[in-house]
C-alpha cells in the first residue's frame, strides 16, 4: 500500500459480559482505498467500527487517526421534519450574530453536494424524500466535515438496485480523491464489484485480508463461515394440496393499492412474489395477515406462520427474553396455557428447541433479544413462525440484512416447511432468493399481477423487465 | 446494564436522591437535616399511633399506585387516579348510607361499588382513547376536575346526608366500617387488601396471558397488534381496571377511615401515587415498599412541621421533584443503554 495509513488500529480487544467481541485486531486504512469489512453476524464488525469511530473505547490496543473520521449509520439518523440543509449542518450551522445564516448555510450545502457529484434540493423536507435520497443527506452531513476516513455501516441495506449503483458511483469518486473508505456489509457482490481490499472477521479475529483481485465471492464466504457454505435444503417432490386462494383482492390506497389481485399457493410449493419495493407487497402481506381491511376473497385452510418484514418493530419485544418472545403471536392458543397461567416450562422447551434448530448464538434463552445480533433475532422470528408446523407460511424478506450463513439456514428451514407440505408465500426484494427457493414466481407491479412463471420457465431477464413495469 | 446496577440506578438511587433533596429543603428552611429527619421519623414511626397513621397513608397511596402501575405497564399514562379514587369513594359512600344488609355483605358491596365507580371513570378515558384516539394523559387529567366538581355537586345536594352540616354523605352504620387491623389506631384491614392485590397483580403480570398481552402492548405496540392482541380492547380494559383499583382504594378510605364520603377524601393521593408507582419501578411488590416510604413522608411531614419548623409543603415540593428526577433518570437510562452494542 502506498503512503501512510490515515487510520490505524493496533491490537484492539474489546469484551462485553460473556463475550469477547473483538480480539487482537490490527487494521490500517489508506487514502484512496475502499476497504470492505465482512463477517457473519456477531463476528465483531460493528464493535470494531464503533471503536474506529471513537464511539466505544477498546479494552486494549490503540487507535490513531490523521484527520476526521465520519460514520454513516445503517439506520439513518435524520430529522424528517427539518429541511435537507438543516439536517446536513445540524449543530454546525454558520452564524451571523445570534441567528443562523440561512443563505450561507444553503450555499455551503449546495457546494458540498456539487463537489461530490450529488444532486440534492437543499430546501426539501427530509421526510418527503425517497430512501436513496435520504441516504445522500446522511452522506452529505459527513462529507461537510471533510473526513479523511469515512465508515459506512451496511449503506445499501435499504436501497433499490438503481440507487445502489449511483451510491457506489459517489463512493468510488470520493476514494479517487483520496478519502479512505471502510464499508461494513453483508452483500458480497458489492464487495467484489466496488471494494479494493477486504478484511474478513470471524469470532472477533481477522481471518483473512486480501486485495479484491486475488479473491472471489466464494472464497470470502468460505472464510466468513470458516469452511464450506451450508447448502440450502434440497427441494423434495411433494404432493400438492389446497393452500391459499386469493381472488379479486382490493386493499390499501395510493401507489401501493392492490387491485384485481389473484394468487394461488398450494400446499407443498413456494410461490415467490418478485417486485421492486413499494409496489404493494406490504399491503398484500398485511391483508393476508389480517392486519388491514380488504375486499375480495382470501381463502386459506389451517394454521398460519408469519415472518414479518420488520423484525424489531413487528415481530419482537426487544426487552423480553427469547422464552417470552417464543410465545408472541402464539399466546392465545389453548396449548399455551396451563390453567390460568402461561405454560412457561413449555415455552422454555420451545425456545431451546428453536435455538438448537436455527443455531441461534445466545448464551441463554433468558437474555433479552435486544442483546442478540440482527441475524440471530431473525432466526428466532423464523423458528417461531415454523415451530407449530403451520399449513401456510408468509415470509416477507426473511433474510434481509443477515449474513450468508444465517440466510442459508433460514432458507433451508423454509424449504423444509414446504417439503413437509406447507403452502409458502415468499415476498422478497432479492430476486436471487426467489429464484433459489420458489416453485413459481409472480411479478408484482403497482399493486397487480404482471406475469407469472413456473420453475421450469424461470427467465431472469424477463422477470427483471416485468419488475420494471415493461411487458 | 446488569440487574445490580439497574437497581442502584433505579429505586435505590431514587431513594438516595430523595434523601439528599429533603436535606437541602430542610437546610433551605433553616433546620439541620439531623433535626428534620429525627422529627420526621419520630413523627412517622415513634409509637403505635404514629405507625398506624403512616400505614393508613401507605394504604391510601397503595391502591391508586397499583392502578397506575397496571395502566403504565400497558403503556398508558393514567394520571386520573385522583378522580377515580374520588368517584370510587363517592359510590361507596352513597351506597353505604342507604344499605340495610348484614355488615360483611355491606362492606363487600361498598368495595364493589367503589370498583365500579372508579372503573367507569377510567373507562370513559379508555373509550375516548380507543374510539377516537384521544390522548389518555389529557383525558384522565381532565376527568379529575370533572370528578371533583361532580362529587361536590352531588354531596351538596342529592346525596347530602340529612343531618350533615357540610357537603358530605350520611355517616355509615358502624357495622359497615372496615375492621381495625391495629387496635386503638385508625388502621383498617384495607392494608391487607392492598398488599393482597399487589400480589395478585405481580402474578397477573408475570404469569397470565392477560398480563403478557398487557406488557406486550406497553413494550411494543406494533408487535403486540400483530400477535393477535386487540389493542383498542386492551386499552379500554386496562384503563377500566386501573380506575377500578383506584376506586376500591376510595371505597376503603370511606369505609375504613372517614366513615362517610366528602370531597376531602384525598389530599392528592392520586397524584403522589404516580411517584409511588415510578419509585416502585412499576413492580407491584416494590410499589408496596415505595408506598410505605411515601407514607412516612405524608404522616411524618406534619410532625416535622410542628417540631422542626420545616413547612409541610416542603414535603409536597419534594414529591414533585421526585417525579421530575425519575423522568430524568429514565431518560438518562435509555441514553446509556442506547450506546451499548
Amino acid at each position: 500500500m502506498a503512503g501512510e495509513p490515515v487510520l490505524s488500529l493496533r491490537g484492539i480487544r474489546k469484551a462485553f459480559p460473556g463475550v469477547v467481541a473483538v480480539d487482537g485486531v490490527d487494521l490500517d486504512l489508506f487514502p484512496g482505498e475502499i476497504h470492505a469489512l465482512v463477517g457473519e453476524n456477531g463476528a465483531g464488525k460493528s464493535t470494531l467500527s464503533a471503536i474506529a469511530f471513537g464511539e466505544l473505547q477498546p479494552d486494549e490496543g490503540t487507535v490513531s487517526a490523521r484527520g476526521t473520521v465520519g460514520l454513516v449509520h445503517q439506520h439513518f439518523e435524520l430529522i424528517g421534519r427539518l429541511r435537507v440543509w438543516q439536517n446536513v449542518l445540524l449543530g454546525r450551522e454558520p452564524h451571523r450574530g445570534w441567528r443562523i445564516d440561512e443563505v450561507a448555510a444553503r450555499e455551503r450545502v449546495v457546494a458540498v453536494a456539487q463537489r461530490n457529484g450529488l444532486e440534492i434540493d437543499p430546501d426539501a423536507f427530509v421526510e418527503t424524500l425517497p430512501i436513496g435520497v435520504q441516504q445522500r443527506v446522511e452522506l452529505l452531513r459527513e462529507l461537510d466535515r471533510d473526513p479523511a476516513v469515512l465508515l459506512l455501516d451496511e449503506p445499501t441495506a435499504a436501497l433499490a438496485p438503481a440507487e445502489i449503483e449511483s451510491f457506489f458511483a459517489t463512493i468510488v469518486q470520493l476514494a479517487a480523491r483520496g478519502t479512505a473508505i471502510m464499508i461494513v456489509t453483508h452483500k458480497l457482490q458489492e464487495v467484489t464489484a466496488y471494494a479494493t481490499r477486504v478484511t474478513v472477521m470471524r469470532h472477533g479475529k481477522v481471518v483473512e485480508r486480501t486485495l479484491i483481485g486475488e479473491t472471489s465471492i466464494d472464497a470470502i464466504a468460505r472464510a466468513m463461515v470458516g469452511g464450506e457454505l451450508p447448502a440450502v435444503a434440497r427441494r423434495a417432490t411433494t404432493q400438492m394440496k389446497p393452500g391459499l386462494r386469493v381472488r379479486d383482492l382490493r386493499a390499501g390506497s395510493g401507489a401501493t393499492r392492490l387491485h384485481d389481485f389473484y394468487l394461488d399457493v398450494r400446499g407443498g410449493e413456494i410461490v415467490g412474489i418478485a417486485g421492486v419495493e413499494g409496489n404493494g407487497q406490504s399491503t398484500l402481506a398485511d391483508a393476508l395477515a389480517g392486519m388491514i381491511d380488504y375486499k375480495g376473497t382470501i381463502e386459506r385452510t389451517g394454521t398460519i406462520g408469519i415472518i414479518p418484514q420488520d423484525r424489531q418493530r413487528e415481530a419482537l419485544v426487544m426487552n423480553w427474553s427469547l422464552v417470552e418472545n417464543t410465545l408472541l403471536g402464539r399466546q392465545h392458543r389453548k396449548e399455551a396455557c396451563r390453567g390460568l397461567e402461561l405454560d412457561r416450562g413449555r415455552a422454555r422447551t420451545e425456545a431451546l428447541a428453536i435455538r438448537e434448530r436455527l443455531d441461534i448464538r445466545a448464551a441463554s434463552v433468558d437474555m433479552p433479544v435486544r442483546t442478540l445480533s440482527g441475524g440471530n433475532q431473525q432466526k428466532l422470528v423464523v423458528g417461531r413462525a415454523l415451530i407449530d408446523r403451520p399449513d401456510f407460511v408468509l415470509a416477507y424478506n426473511p433474510t434481509r440484512g443477515i449474513d450468508v450463513g444465517a440466510a442459508a439456514l433460514v432458507q433451508s428451514r423454509i424449504m423444509e416447511a414446504r417439503n413437509h407440505g406447507a403452502a409458502v408465500l415468499l415476498i422478497s426484494f432479492e430476486l436471487d432468493e426467489i429464484l433459489t427457493l420458489a416453485d413459481a414466481v409472480i411479478v408484482m407491479y403497482r399493486g397487480a399481477v404482471l406475469g407469472s412463471f413456473g420453475r421450469e420457465a424461470f427467465d431472469r431477464a424477463a422477470i427483471g423487465r416485468l419488475m420494471a413495469g415493461s411487458a | 446494564m446488569t440487574r445490580a446496577t439497574r437497581m442502584i440506578a433505579g429505586p435505590l438511587g431514587a431513594v438516595v436522591l430523595i434523601l439528599v433533596l429533603m436535606s437541602l429543603a430542610m437546610i433551605a428552611a433553616g433546620t439541620s437535616p439531623v433535626d428534620g429527619f429525627t422529627a420526621l421519623f419520630v413523627g412517622a414511626l415513634g409509637g403505635r399511633n404514629q405507625i398506624g397513621e403512616t400505614l393508613v397513608a401507605t394504604t391510601a397511596l397503595l391502591f391508586p399506585a397499583l392502578g397506575i402501575c397496571l395502566a403504565f405497564r400497558a403503556g398508558l399514562f393514567n394520571i386520573g387516579a385522583e378522580g377515580q379514587l374520588l368517584i370510587g369513594g363517592l359510590c361507596a359512600g352513597a351506597l353505604g348510607a342507604v344499605l340495610t344488609v348484614p355488615g360483611p355483605i355491606g362492606i363487600v358491596l361498598m368495595l364493589i361499588a367503589g370498583a365500579i365507580g372508579g372503573g367507569a371513570w377510567g373507562a370513559i378515558a379508555g373509550w375516548m382513547k380507543a374510539r377516537f384516539g384521544a390522548n389518555e394523559i389529557i383525558a384522565t387529567l381532565m376527568l379529575n376536575f370533572v370528578a371533583a366538581y361532580f362529587a361536590l355537586e352531588l354531596v351538596s345536594g342529592p346525596l347530602k346526608g340529612p343531618l350533615a352540616a357540610g357537603a358530605e354523605t350520611a355517616w355509615l352504620d358502624p357495622k359497615y366500617w372496615l375492621p381495625t387491623l391495629l387496635p386503638a389506631t385508625r388502621l383498617s384491614i384495607a392494608l391487607l387488601l392492598a398488599v393482597a392485590l399487589a400480589l395478585v397483580l405481580q402474578w397477573t403480570f408475570s404469569r397470565t396471558v392477560f398480563g403478557y398481552d398487557l406488557r406486550a402492548s406497553g413494550e411494543a405496540p406494533e408487535a403486540a397488534r400483530r400477535s393477535g392482541i386487540n389493542l383498542a380492547r386492551l386499552t379500554w380494559l386496562a384503563l377500566t381496571l386501573s380506575g377500578a383499583i383506584a376506586g376500591v382504594g376510595g371505597a376503603t378510605i370511606v369505609s375504613g377511615e372517614l366513615h362517610r364520603f366528602n370531597t376531602q377524601l384525598s389530599p392528592g393521593y392520586g397524584f403522589t401515587a404516580i411517584a409511588v408507582a415510578l419509585v416502585g419501578d412499576l413492580q407491584p411488590l416494590w410499589i408496596c415498599i415505595a408506598a410505605f416510604g411515601f407514607g412516612i413522608l405524608e404522616s411524618g411531614g406534619l410532625a416535622m412541621q410542628a417540631s422542626a419548623q420545616v413547612p409541610k409543603d416542603a414535603i409536597h415540593v419534594i414529591e414533585g421533584l421526585i417525579i421530575f428526577v425519575l423522568a430524568a433518570r429514565r431518560y438518562v437510562a435509555t441514553r446509556v443503554e442506547g450506546t451499548l452494542p
